[in-house]
Order: structure tokens, then sequence, then C-alpha cells
């Protein structure tokens, strides 16, 4: 089984050579997909010779979530895995949301702050944003999961081409949620550690991502 | 009266510079024909200004035929407004398309 890495990166000069050094080798191939950042993110990637693809315009991250998909697909991955490029998740939890996959036993598979492990998650986000968001999933897409917006996923390559990431922001985890719901695959959560550095996605972003939904839908 | 001329004045204004961009080939042909059948319409609605008081009073709306026309122009702007968003959702969609392509290609 070929297990490819995509890691969308906008702006992360910082964290980004770490990054691939910690994930390269618990992987069969990583893939780092530049935003059009506007610091040396691409050139730092690029010389650590991992293959590393430039949009020549920000597209946002769903869009290079959807590029590095693509661009698995085409180098012959069997299972893809979403981990951002801030440093937030841990790669030696990759095996963990890879291991139901592996097993045979989901087709999709998301990593959740709440079943277990311990996450730094600031508080108005954890008693306020988070529920609101849950609540929202289940009553609009009736998607019942622990973590709905968490962007530490794998997917098998079938799911991977048959759920196109159409929503070029932040909407795409709830695009990918439910689009796998949709086309009732097996659906797995396992618990991750999410290690906060700032605050995330802003609350104005939730109304940003209900707005872009509606969109999508209506302009299909 | 002073107000009718006034407005047809402005609606004379802007018919002038529509066949001066026409002229010029500043707008397409689709568009200027759009604009005239626009322009034309509002300057019937202002002439006939009185038999649309009538007809608005006949269907059973309180307010004036100006107030009708004002409201409708309001709705027609939002209509616009709502498939100018969706025509540019689809250019967002193209240019991802032509940006993923060349990440791809490179």
């Amino acid at each position: 089984m070929k297990i490819f890495c995509v890691i969308p990166a906008y702006n992360e000069a910082k964290n980004i050579v770490a990054i691939i050094d910690r994930g390269k080798p618990l992987v069969d191939s990583l893939v780092i997909v530049d935003d059009h950042s506007s610091d040396d993110t691409f050139v730092l990637a690029k010389n650590t010779g991992t293959p590393t693809l430039h949009h020549i315009i920000n597209r946002g991250q769903g869009a290079a979530l959807q590029t590095g998909n693509d661009y698995a697909l085409l180098h012959g991955a069997d299972i893809i895995v979403h981990f951002d490029a801030d440093g937030q998740f841990l790669a030696e939890e990759i095996k963990d949301v890879v291991k139901p996959i592996l097993d045979n036993q989901a087709d999709i598979v998301f990593g959740s702050r709440f079943l277990g492990k311990k996450s730094n998650l600031p508080r108005f986000k954890k008693n306020i944003i988070m529920p609101l968001a849950k609540l929202i999933n289940r009553i609009f897409f009736g998607i019942n999961l622990t973590d709905p917006q968490n962007g530490f996923r794998a997917m098998s390559a079938k799911v991977a081409r048959e759920i196109r990431i159409e929503n070029d922001q932040m909407a795409h985890c709830n695009e990918i949620l439910i689009k796998a719901f949709k086309n009732k695959y097996r659906i797995q959560e396992v618990p991750i550690t999410v290690i906060y550095h700032e605050f995330g996605q802003k609350f104005s972003g939730g109304f940003r991502i209900i707005k872009d939904l509606i969109y999508k839908k209506i302009t299909r | 009266m002073f107000q009718q001329s006034f407005a047809l004045l402005i609606i004379a204004f802007f018919l002038t510079r529509l066949f001066y961009q026409r002229q010029k080939n500043q707008i397409a042909r689709n568009e200027s024909i759009f604009w005239l059948i626009f322009w034309l319409i509002a300057a019937l609605a202002i002439i006939f200004i009185k038999t649309i008081d009538k007809a608005v009073a006949a269907i059973g709306f309180s307010g004036s035929g100006i107030n009708f026309l004002f409201y409708t122009a309001v709705m027609i702007l939002f209509y616009f407004i709502f498939k100018m968003r969706l025509r540019l959702v689809k250019i967002e969609k193209n240019i991802t398309d032509i940006t993923r392509e060349v990440a791809l290609k490179k």
C-alpha cells in the first residue's frame, strides 16, 4: 500500500522543513503544495528534495489539497493523508489515522481532538465554536462526528477519486464530510493530538464556511 | 412635469453614452442592446407614469407608480448582484483549475 501525505502550505517557512523531516520517514511519499506563499516556503520545501507543487495564484487550502490529491493519484497512491503545515498535528499519529484503512475497516478516517487525547484547545473554541459547528453539521448535513472541523484525515484512493474538493477555502472540511456521508463510505474517527500555537479559525470564518457551502450548492 | 423632463434628460445622457461606447466598440453588441432596451423602458415608464399610477392602484398597491417602479428596480438589482456573484464563483473555479493544471505540469 503506497501512502502519500499531502501538505498544503501557505507562508509556513518557519515550520515547513521540520514538518517534512518528521513526516517523510513515516510515509511512502510526501507532497507539498505551496499555495503561492509570499515567504520562502516553496524554495525551502523544494530544497529538501520533496516533491513540491506551486500554485501560481493563492487559491486556498481546499484547492491546494485537491491539487495534492491529483498529484498523489497520478503517482499511484493507495492511501492519501491530509496533514497541516503549521505544526499543529503530530506526524507520529499518521500511522493511527491510516490504520483503519490498512485493516480494511474504513474508507475514510478523520482525526478527532475529542476522543481522549489531550489537546490544548482554546476555551472559547472548545465551548462555543466547536459545539456550534457540530450542531450545524448535525442539523443541516446529518453529520454526526465528534470533530467535524479537523483537517487531519486519511482516505483511500477510491475515495480521493470520487470526492473532488470544490470548495477552495476552508469549507472543504465540511464538503469532504458531506460527500463521505452521502456516498455512504465506511467512516471512522481516531483520536489525535492538536497543539495550538494560535487560535486558528476565527468565528467569522465559520460564517464564511456556511456562505461558501451555500454558494457551491447553488452554482452546481 | 419638471421631474419627468429631468429624468428623461438623464436617460438621454445615458443613451448617448451608450451609442458612443458602441461606436468605439467598448461594449459588446448584446450588452448594448440590453441597455438600450433598459433605458427605453425606463423612458416609457416616465412618460406614462400616470397610466402606471392607475395600473398600480388597480392591482391593489397603496403606493404611487413611481414607488412601485423603485421597488421593482431594487428587486431587479438584487437579482443582478446575485447573478454576478454566481458568475464570479464560476470564474474563481476556472482560475483554480488553471492554477492546478500549471502546478501539476511543472
